[in-house]
């Protein structure tokens, strides 16, 4: 669970601006620029996002094989155990940036709940998702957008390219549906990204009289006072933030289920390892067939199920 | 003739009389049936007429044989009378019969039959005595079964699916769960404990006080009325000391002053973990406007707390565990002014089973009520789904079992060694269990404990055997209360009135 981190070698150093946005007051309307595929592609022949097929505003392009990979950066989609592999990567570089940035930002959503259960990601996430702040989204994109950071990890082979995209949209306050995401930390190499999204004030709420309303571009709403302050502790071996009533939030965006139950997406949470297991075979899987063995529940679930034949 | 028609040839065993005699006996007619009579009943009898049959009366003269009379007068025939006619037919008759059967009993004129047979039963009145006796009984059994047995046991029953993993998937407790920074679990200083090491006349007391919320007034008066003595008293917090009231500092520093313990509670915490962005900066305080007005006002506060506050909150535990003191008396079931087991004293409360290395710190500051089913603790009085209870209610039936040494059969298990006792307890069978029931397992079995709280100001004093909640909303105008443990268990309540300080 604990990942050295003294062998941590990483150049942050270069930190290439490929897209400049001129500041020229005079002239207000500037088109809104996008990160089109020759200007971004590092391996990659011909691109994998079919950009036709979404709506003209939106920004963020996914590939056409997946929705959690960006289309320019993969051309298919991982394996389990590669794409765990690259998702710890990709969170780590995050939370790592951020740090060195002084950007303020949590995990929220899956990451969260991944966090609660054993300061992991759950293994079934395809994605990640962390929130920031109004100030911290405002840095970023004045002075850190289209920045290419460069990570070596211990444990993957070389190093690896993370760029940061902030979304020209994000200016926008109310609620689209087309540009949802703020910004996206990427993974050059494997197109994995983490979605990026901003926590702004709700103006229309707070003068309805709401106090502390806040309120998220895809729709979440929350209070002030259930995120702020926000409290320091560890996610995949390296410190991170999350929200002051972790719990609460977690319970009204998955029910009481899903911080109780042990078995989910064809995997088991073992208690003395405090990890999911996954339930390779046939042979485990109908067990959690609703009449099956599981169904009536164990006493001790580490003890009493079949050990993984994995 | 009559000869022919016996159809007798072996039986000449010596009758005194001759032949002849026989003869004109026999030959004697019949009388006739009068024609009154009518049809006789048995007209599909198939058989020989034995009554008018002449070879009846050979029969009849076989039978003679073996009674010890002889009649010389007149033929046996005259004596039989036919009063057969008018009486009850016997059974083998009947199951000859069948026709005759069905109709004589549904003949609604005849008074044997069954319908007029029933019609006399429920007119009679022990059977109508009888019938409303069996009614009353019945539907007094059937409502004291629907409105006071089986929601009882229907109640008793939804208590114990929580704690079973039949009908959950998982339960609370497993997950890492939440952070704390500090300590979570202390242990009450010895020399502290009435009646303890320190303490061997027993004179020492603990005085247990409820969310106090920087009323340093209310506080200082009702030391005062408790009596309290610095060198013999011991005061403890059960958290929320600060935020709300009007002079949170000068509360600090009287727990200071007096050494007194105290349980992290969320206004703490939430001061705590805002000191590590706003402590040691020098930023701008940020408005209420920009954050929050609770956020505002911490920060305010924070910025008049000294560095010896600051420790002082964080050397709160998440939970301070009191052992059973040495010279309570005897526990008792329904005993609600005496406290003679371990205590545990948290903010909020806690989750009854679930160990508590395995409590998530949030709930444990916040929460009031637990999931039915998962026992997963929330920090509203009711879940949305409507399916929670307040959480000393669960955690009452569950030490309320203990206490009774009830089994603990089929509930949670959280460790390995709680696994190899059960597996121990099943592989024993039937003849161990017996032996255990008898001599004691010698095991240490799980022991029941009480919980001293605050939080819950809407409820105000819930004063129960197993848990004790002592927030009477003080900050917002009730009382501050105070309960007083002395060296023999026993408790006293003693609360003083405050002021209204919410704005």
């Amino acid at each position: 669970m604990k990942i050295a981190l003294g062998v941590l070698i990483c150049f942050p150093v270069l930190v290439r601006c490929i897209i400049g946005l001129p500041k020229v007051p005079d002239i207000p309307k500037l088109p809104k620029r996008d990160a089109p595929f020759q200007d971004v592609r590092t391996r990659l022949h011909r691109t994998h996002q079919d950009a036709d097929e979404d709506s003209p505003e939106k920004y963020f392009h996914e590939s056409t094989f997946h929705q959690h990979y960006d289309g320019r950066f993969a051309d298919k989609k991982l394996n389990y155990d590669d794409r765990r592999k690259h998702l710890t990567a990709l969170i780590q570089t995050y939370l790592s940036s951020m740090n060195d940035i002084g950007a303020e930002t949590w995990i929220m959503h899956g990451s969260l709940l991944g966090w609660w259960w054993n300061r992991k990601i759950l293994p079934w996430d395809s994605d990640l998702d962390v929130m920031v702040s109004e100030k911290s989204i405002h840095h970023l994109a004045q002075y850190y957008n289209m920045t290419v950071h460069h990570y070596q990890l211990p444990g993957l082979d070389e190093g690896r390219d993370y760029m940061l995209e902030v979304n020209p949209h994000y200016t926008n306050d109310s609620v689209e549906s087309a540009n949802k995401i703020d910004a996206r930390w990427i993974d050059t190499d494997t197109g994995l990204f983490i979605d990026i999204t901003t926590l702004r004030r709700n103006k229309t709420a707070q003068a309805q009289g709401i106090e502390g309303a806040m309120m998220v571009k895809d729709k979440h709403h929350y209070l002030y006072d259930d995120i702020f302050p926000l409290r320091e502790t560890k996610f995949e071996g390296f410190p991170v933030k999350v929200p002051f009533a972790y719990s609460e939030l977690l319970v009204e965006e998955y029910g009481e289920r899903a911080l109780t139950q042990m078995f989910f997406e064809n995997h088991r949470f073992d208690p003395e390892k405090q990890e999911w297991v996954p339930l390779r075979y046939a042979a485990d899987q109908h067990r959690l067939l609703p009449n099956g063995p599981l169904s009536h529940g164990t006493s001790y679930w580490g003890r009493r199920l079949p050990s993984d034949p994995g | 003739m009559a000869q022919q028609e016996m159809g007798y040839q072996d039986d000449n065993d010596g009758q005194e009389r001759s032949l002849s005699e026989w003869q004109q006996e026999l030959q004697t007619p019949f009388p006739r049936r009068p024609e009154w009579a009518g049809a006789s009943v048995e007209t599909s009898y198939a058989g020989p007429d034995l009554l008018y049959d002449p070879g009846y009366a050979s029969h009849s003269a076989r039978t003679l044989r073996h009674g010890d009379y002889t009649r010389r007068s007149a033929p046996l025939i005259d004596q039989v009378s036919n009063g057969w006619r008018n009486s009850e037919k016997t059974a083998g008759f009947y199951a000859a019969e069948p026709e005759d059967h069905d109709l004589r009993l549904c003949d609604l004129e005849d008074e044997g039959s069954c319908p007029n047979t029933t019609a006399d039963l429920v007119r009679s009145r022990r059977f109508r005595r009888m019938l409303a006796v069996v009614l009353v009984a019945a539907v007094v059994l059937y409502y004291s079964w629907r409105w006071y047995l089986q929601p009882r046991l229907q109640e008793e029953w939804d208590l114990k699916q929580g704690f079973m993993p039949a009908r959950s998937n998982g339960t609370y407790g497993i997950a890492r769960a939440g952070h704390f920074e500090g300590t979570a679990i202390k242990w009450l200083d010895p020399e502290l404990v009435p009646g303890g090491e320190g303490d061997s006349k027993g004179n020492r007391r603990l005085v247990f006080v409820g969310d106090i919320h920087g009323c340093k007034k209310e506080l200082l008066h009702l030391l005062e009325k408790v009596g309290f003595d610095a060198k013999t008293d011991h005061l403890i917090a059960t958290g929320d000391t600060v935020s709300k009231g009007p002079d949170n500092v000068g509360v600090l520093d009287e727990l200071i002053r007096l050494k007194a313990d105290s349980v992290r509670g969320n206004h703490e915490d939430r001061l705590l973990e805002a000191a590590k962005t706003l402590l040691g900066t020098n930023l701008p305080p940020e408005s209420a406007a920009a954050t929050s007005q609770g956020y505002a006002k911490d920060a305010k506060l924070l910025r008049e707390l000294k560095p010896k506050h600051m420790r002082y909150l964080r050397d709160m535990p998440l939970m301070l565990r009191i052992p059973a003191l040495p010279h309570a008396s005897a526990s008792r079931r329904k005993d609600k002014d005496r406290v003679h087991e371990n205590i545990i004293v948290v903010h909020a409360g806690v989750v009854p089973h679930v160990p508590l290395e395995k409590q998530d710190p949030y709930f444990v500051m916040n929460m009031r009520s637990i999931d039915d089913r998962t026992h997963l603790p929330s920090a509203l009085r009711e879940t949305k789904k409507g399916k929670s209870r307040p959480w000393m209610e669960i955690w009452n039936w569950y030490n309320d079992r203990l206490f009774r040494g009830r089994s603990l059969k089929g509930f949670h298990l959280y460790s390995a060694d709680e696994y190899e006792e059960e597996q121990l307890a099943e592989s024993q069978g039937w003849l161990g269990s017996l032996w255990d029931g008898v001599f004691g397992t010698g095991k240490a079995k799980m022991k029941p404990q009480v919980v001293v709280y605050g939080h819950d100001s809407k409820a105000g004093l819930q004063m129960h055997r197993w848990s004790k909640g002592l927030d009477s909303g003080c900050v917002a105008g009730g009382k501050l209360t105070a309960m007083v443990l002395d060296a023999k268990g026993k408790t006293e309540i003693v609360q003083v009135g405050c002021k209204n300080y919410k704005t």
